[in-house]
């Protein structure tokens, strides 16, 4: 097996178990990984960042095929730096409008196309269908997400939600019984979600584990053994030591 | 101290164990549930599976490390299906930080199928700009990126033949876990350009993405480890996310017991109190 690979399978245990330290409790080796991690993805984007935009689309363009058109956009950019001082900061504002202006322009029409226009036409849907053009017909397939009953249940609940956040009319009366059953569907929502959160979160102890397994392997020299052992004596260590300098109650 | 009040101020460390026990013994010793496929990632499947040799797929790993575990696993399938169709991948991501990642996981499945880079795949990297690189790819590929990953031009390139920019793909699929991702390729390319297109995400993103999928906006959805394990068993070739599988039910199951538990004891103990 090559050198490297070795050497990132020792370094990913170390990291993996220095973080899950932190469930036992706050401590230097967690610190240690945390900081790395911050610094490496920080280092990692700066490294990135500049070999594609400084060098592949300013300076070799500009330099190496003349496209002069390019100090435009980079004028602009710099613009942004003066921020830093003081006296001519107001530059940065040509630049900052620039990127509102442009960015806002983009965006609003095609989000209010996409997110707001589509999605109301989905919701205003047929609470009846039409079949063979001799009669109607009421689908109640719950599993089938364009049935008429999955139509009725969206209308209800977009129309109970909305109503729980019209705070022009007291909710009393029927409007509590509509804002009660705005709230069931909001509860649902919030559910479904929190769901899918934790099925996340246990896909990522999986993967780091499944890592931790892999990596437990002789031909890797059984990182995850040594290191573990490791990180439990450093453990052992850091709380003894940390009990003994605590001051003793008179 | 009562039971309940004992069992309600639990060390959370004792939780902790068990969770990471009903993580760790399913991977030690798995058990093979079953999984059922469902019509979202069934949707993605189906429209690789129409697709004729050759045509083009775009492929956007929009992920850094951080996702890693649910969302390589998706890019694996994903790749490995579009390979074995012989279609022409042509891959980006809209993350710096997931760029190496990416370009590991295009070389990995490309040399695990014998695909030759420029010809049947090119992996055109990051460009700066975010929703405004899609935009501008809608209008011309090769100005926003001039050269593929490796520093290759990517004019000339015979995978890149007949595409000029995102209207000449035949399907495209975003695997994301943010901002940019799957919402940025609808409303910026799709809704623009007129492009089929299907996600991934990861889990906690997929409850956000289900309103599109309802509304044909993306034709299927592939959300976290278990829609990547239901891929892994749609292409039959068993990977990771099927491995986990096992132990995410287990979790669950846990998970579930511990809510059960915690309530039971609460209003154990709230009628213990009423009882005085």
């Amino acid at each position: 097996m090559p050198f490297e690979s070795i050497f990132g399978a020792w370094v990913a245990t170390g990291l993996t178990l220095f973080i899950f330290s932190f469930l036992y409790r706050d401590n230097p080796l967690f610190k240690l990984a945390e900081h790395l991690y911050v610094g490496v993805s920080v280092g990692y984007t700066i490294v990135k960042a500049y070999d594609t935009v400084i060098v592949h689309l300013i300076v070799k363009p500009i330099f190496e095929q003349g496209e002069f058109a390019l100090l435009i956009p980079v004028a602009i950019g710099l613009l942004m730096l003066t921020r830093y001082m003081p006296r001519a900061a107001w530059m940065s504002r040509y630049a900052f409008a620039f990127i509102v202006g442009v960015g806002s322009g983009l965006a609003i029409p095609r989000t209010i196309s996409s997110f707001i226009l589509k999605q109301i036409e989905d919701t205003v849907r047929p609470v009846l269908s039409v079949a063979g053009g001799d009669g109607v017909t009421f689908t109640m397939n719950l599993l089938n997400p364009a049935s008429n009953l999955n139509a009725v249940i969206i209308l209800i609940g977009v129309s109970s939600v909305l109503f729980y956040f019209f705070f022009s009319i007291e909710h009393s009366g029927p409007g509590k019984v509509v804002a009660r059953t705005g709230v069931i569907f909001l509860m649902i929502a919030f559910g479904a979600a929190f769901g899918y959160t934790v099925m996340a979160r246990m896909s990522l102890l999986i993967g780091r584990l499944t890592d931790l397994m892999e990596f437990s392997d002789a031909s890797y020299g059984r990182p995850t053994l040594w290191l573990l052992i490791l990180t439990i004596a450093a453990l052992v260590v850091i709380s003894r030591q940390s009990s003994g300098s605590r001051p003793k109650e008179e | 101290m009562t039971f309940s009040e004992r069992m309600l101020k639990i060390d959370r460390r004792v939780i902790f164990l068990v969770i990471g026990l009903c993580t760790l013994l399913p991977l030690l010793y798995p058990v093979g549930l079953p999984i059922r496929i469902s019509s979202e990632v069934r949707g993605v499947y189906d429209h690789i599976e129409s697709m004729p040799e050759r045509s083009v797929f775009f492929l956007s790993l929009d992920f850094d490390p951080a996702s890693k575990p649910e969302l390589h696993p998706q890019a694996i399938a994903l790749l490995r299906h579009a390979f074995r169709k012989n279609l022409r991948v042509v891959a980006m991501t809209l993350w710096v930080s997931g760029t190496g990642l990416a370009d590991q996981i295009m070389t990995q499945v490309a040399k695990e199928t014998g695909k030759e880079n420029g010809k049947d795949y090119v992996f055109l990297g990051w460009s700066p700009g975010s929703t405004a690189v899609i935009i501008n790819l809608g209008q011309n590929l090769y100005n926003t990126f001039p050269s593929d990953y490796g520093g290759k031009p990517t004019k000339g390139l015979p995978v890149l033949d007949g595409v000029q920019s995102l209207r000449d793909i035949n399907y495209m699929v975003s695997l994301g876990a943010g901002n940019p991702g799957v919402e940025a390729w609808y409303v910026f390319g799709k809704d623009k350009y007129k492009f089929e297109l299907g996600g991934g995400c990861t889990g906690v993103m997929a409850p956000g993405l289900y309103p599109l999928l309802r509304s044909g906006q993306i034709n299927g959805l592939i959300g976290g480890l278990r829609g990547a394990a239901e891929y892994e068993s749609l292409i039959g070739q068993k990977g990771k996310a099927v491995a986990g599988m096992d132990a995410q039910s287990a979790t669950h199951v846990a998970i579930i017991v511990l809510v059960m538990m915690c309530n039971m004891f609460y209003f154990s103990l709230r009628q213990q109190k009423r009882l005085g």
